[in-house]
């Protein structure tokens, strides 16, 4: 791994992964989430996605990265705690894949800098047509976030147990607010954030990083940047004591029952290696309490899993089943729990649990976009750990670091999304 | 036993394959400098296949519609009563199934201990324990797993398009089958399945990622328990499918909200499988990406007029004796993207296709093709796929070259029919 300070606020970083036969590119543009400001972040990737200035429209863009043997470009946002992130990402197969020699990375790497920091303008703004256009498109992937019940149902637990604060917002940003953004007020938010944020470049695969770096710095050195920090996400604590009841109704076949935990340990602690297994062992896999118990020896749902929210310190729990079961299934959820905070795990369980973890982490290292997704993750956490330092810690944790860590878990949110019908 | 190597040059991929004496077959795919390692082990068996003639009877059976995926979740029960999964976990396997119409599969990934892992699945697929009891058991989660899909739009959004395609086909039918029908299912259905398809001679197992080839086949000769390959092919009975397609338009409400379509043609040039398969695959692809993908005039048009998101998607399903193309995605107005892409479809038509969007496509193809062997799960279950299909993914190269624009031209005028073209809606409540 090389990193190359390319200005105070722009980092290159260069990953080597030849056995694999893509090079792939990522770009964060990393923004405090908000609610003043996150409609804008959500709706700037898909405008500056529409044109720059070497492709000024969708139709130049396609082409131009079928020419590259269908290379790919995708511009999203993405929530890390209360960082909201503006990614774009990029991947081409590696050069000498190339059947004519091309220099594919090169011409790739262009048009992603033209993207991100030459967009395509209109008399000091962007496009009036591209950016109503886009803002309809903001507004049915908030409209759509219904549309997964199974996704919906976590999520909205989430929210709810991150209640009052910045976590809470939509990343996706508001409707109304989305509305009412012009092409000009993008614009000026662009023109202020592209400068002001930290931004992380990620190439993995086959490269030459001098040339990369002058790839990138073709594009930056005209711009005047002010030194900028990573958003940082505080840890949710709270003491007052009573469960938060949440019960939406819906036309749909099947409930969804989500349970939302505080962890009450920091994602920079020592304990959150044991978080990590504790997590694997509750709901994370086949090997687990929540599949073994809550599936396959009560036979209440088809999935019953858990899912660690490390930076904001909150585990869901999700389960589809049927509505009359709602009881039964929460019930024993925390029954789970219970087990475990007693310290009933079987050496089996446990030891599954771990190399559930030690397994996943490994497999990042055949996966370019799973292993830059984990090392973007442990900066916004603001931890030096390699991935494998991470495997190593991992094997370190002990059954009584695991007892320890679930004593803190404590119960926040129970949400339900029931059928219209249902009491 | 005797496997044969092949390098590509073109890829740098090398693998090595084998037939059993027991019939099955064997594809080994290292790939240096990989962590991990996946295995599939999978039956020429899906959810079409509820009528089949066992070889050596004369009369057909007929099963419960559902018997094929309840079959997969019912493997995963040990005659000790222990559960598949906690062998897995104990070798940090991560283990799962999938069924489909045509395949059903059995797999791990790993990324240690992978002769264990490989152990593991061979004994347990080939190891059937059903009781009425544990059959009983699985009613429940596999109810709510149809639950599940009955919540999700995009599901109903596909069945219902190939319900208006397929008059009579069973691919028309929900691969977990429905409620109802489960509850005929037995232990003695599902033994006699799994004595028809999974015989060895109808298996096949691919290996992709990091082993040991020899060890790896040490494993699977010690593994294979007892079979006597079947000396005929099991015959199954699919209804005579005619030409016209059922219906034209299919709409569901549910609770989504933007609605949301599935267009697209049956396939009416059907019945090869191999070379032939794979060569139509590579021009119904080239032709998709070139009449609709970004980039193109109809793409553009569509996204001009506010009817068509980033959520639009083309695909092709083949099988040798079915197909279809489906074009889906969002719209305020579906019925107009319809008659947008069905119109400008047969402007095209008149006009001609242009031969340097050809060439950028098949490009596109190609890079498609090398980025596919990048990760080892999908690699594995693509080339398991086609494998069944009668088709060489290794030699995709062999079958790619020879498509022309005149190839690509001809097939146009065959597939993009309007009447084979179908629409199907969901709309919000």
């Amino acid at each position: 791994m090389e990193t190359i300070q390319i200005n105070d606020n722009i980092r290159l970083t260069c990953i080597g992964m030849t056995k694999l036969k893509t090079t792939s590119l990522g770009i964060y543009i990393h923004r405090p989430l908000r609610a003043e400001e996150a409609s804008y972040n959500a709706l700037l990737p898909l405008v500056l996605k529409r044109g720059s200035k070497l492709c000024p429209d969708q139709e130049s863009a396609a082409k131009y990265l079928d020419g590259l043997y269908g290379a790919t470009m995708g511009a999203s946002v993405l929530k890390r705690g209360e960082d909201q992130i503006i990614y774009f990402d990029a991947e081409t197969i590696s050069d000498s894949y190339a059947p004519e020699g091309e220099k594919l990375l090169r011409a790739l790497i262009k048009l992603l800098m033209s993207v991100v920091f030459d967009p395509f303008t209109e008399n000091g703004a962007f496009s009036e047509k591209y950016t109503e256009q886009e803002k309809i498109n903001a507004c049915d992937r908030i409209d759509a976030f219904v549309n997964d019940k199974r996704q919906y149902a976590s999520q909205r637990c989430q929210q709810e147990t991150a209640r009052g604060t910045d976590f809470a917002v939509m990343h996706y940003g508001d409707k109304d607010r989305i509305k009412s953004i012009s092409a000009k007020a993008l614009y000026e938010h662009y023109s202020s954030i592209i400068t002001s944020s930290v931004i992380d470049i990620y190439i993995c695969g086959a490269y030459d990083s001098e040339e990369a770096a002058k790839a990138v710095r073709a594009y930056t050195d005209s711009l005047s940047f002010t030194k900028a920090e990573i958003p940082r996400t505080e840890m949710i604590e709270r003491t007052e004591q009573g469960v938060h009841e949440v019960t939406e109704r819906m036309d749909v076949a099947q409930g969804k029952l989500a349970v939302g935990f505080l962890t009450n340990t920091p994602a920079l602690s020592d304990d959150i290696y044991a978080l990590a297994v504790f997590n694997s062992l509750f709901g994370a896999g086949a090997h687990s309490k929540l599949f073994n118990n809550v599936r396959e020896k009560l036979s209440l749902a088809y999935y019953a899993s858990s899912q660690l929210e490390k930076l904001k310190g909150i585990i869901t729990v999700n389960a589809g089943i049927e509505f009359a079961n709602f009881d039964k299934a929460y019930n024993e959820t925390l029954a789970q729990l219970e087990e475990i905070r007693n310290g009933n795990i079987s050496e089996h369980e446990f030891e599954a649990s771990k190399i559930f973890i030690l397994n996943l982490c490994n497999s990042y290292y055949d996966d370019q976009r799973a292993l830059v997704s984990y090392y973007v993750s442990a900066r916004i956490a603001g931890s030096d750990d390699t991935l494998e330092d991470y495997i190593e810690k991992i094997g370190r944790v002990s059954v009584e670091d695991v007892v320890r860590v679930s004593k803190k878990i404590q119960l926040d949110t129970v949400y339900f999304l029931t059928g219209k019908g249902e009491a | 036993m005797e496997l044969t190597f092949r390098k590509n040059d073109k890829t740098g991929e090398v693998l090595y394959s084998g037939r059993h004496c027991s019939g099955l077959e064997i594809y080994i795919i290292p790939k240096k400098g990989y962590s991990g390692a996946y295995a599939v082990f999978g039956t020429r068996y899906g959810s079409v296949d509820s009528e089949f003639v066992v070889p050596g009877d004369t009369e057909p059976t007929s099963v419960p519609d559902g018997i094929a995926h309840y079959l997969e979740h019912k493997m995963f029960d040990q005659p000790d009563g222990s559960n598949v999964f906690d062998k897995f976990s104990e070798y940090g396997g991560n283990a799962n199934a999938f069924t489909s119409f045509n395949v059903t599969a059995y797999l791990f990934s790993c990324t240690a201990n992978f002769e264990k892992n490989l152990e593991t699945l061979l004994d347990y697929v080939q190891s059937p324990y059903y009781t009425d009891q544990t059959v009983e058991k699985e009613q429940g989660i596999i109810g709510q797993e149809i639950r599940m899909y009955d919540d999700n739009p995009g599901w109903k959004l596909f069945f219902n398009y190939i319900n208006c395609l397929y008059q009579n086909h069973p691919v028309k039918k929900e691969i977990a089958g429905t409620v109802e029908s489960i509850s005929h299912i037995t232990a003695d259905y599902l033994y006699k399945c799994y004595n028809t398809f999974y015989n060895l001679s109808n298996m096949a197992i691919v290996i992709v990622g990091n082993v040991d080839v020899d060890s790896a086949v040490s494993v699977i000769e010690r593994g294979i328990k007892k079979n006597e390959p079947f000396t005929e092919p099991i015959k199954k009975i699919y209804p005579e499918e005619p030409e016209a397609v059922a219906s034209h338009y299919a709409e569901k409400s549910m609770a989504v909200s933007t609605p949301m379509f599935m267009m697209g043609f049956k396939d009416t040039d059907t019945g090869e499988g191999g070379d032939k398969l794979l060569k139509k695959q590579i021009e119904i692809s080239i032709l998709l990406r070139m009449l609709y993908a970004k980039g193109s005039p109809i793409y553009k048009k569509l996204y001009d007029m506010s009817l068509i998101n980033s959520t639009f998607s083309l695909d092709y399903t083949m099988q040798p004796d079915y197909a279809f193309t489906s074009i889906d995605g969002e719209s305020r107005d579906p019925e107009q993207v319809y008659s947008v892409i069905l119109e400008e479809t047969e402007k095209t038509l008149e006009n001609g296709l242009d031969r340097e969007d050809f060439e950028r496509a098949k490009k596109v193809m190609w890079g498609r093709y090398v980025r596919s062997l990048n990760d080892i799960d999908d690699y594995a279950v693509t080339f398991m796929q086609l494998l069944f299909m009668g088709i060489d993914y290794f030699d995709y190269y062999d079958v790619y070259k020879t498509v022309t624009f005149e190839d690509v031209e001809k097939r146009f005028r065959q597939h993009f029919k309007r009447e084979n073209a179908a629409l199907s809606v969901i709309k919000p409540l």
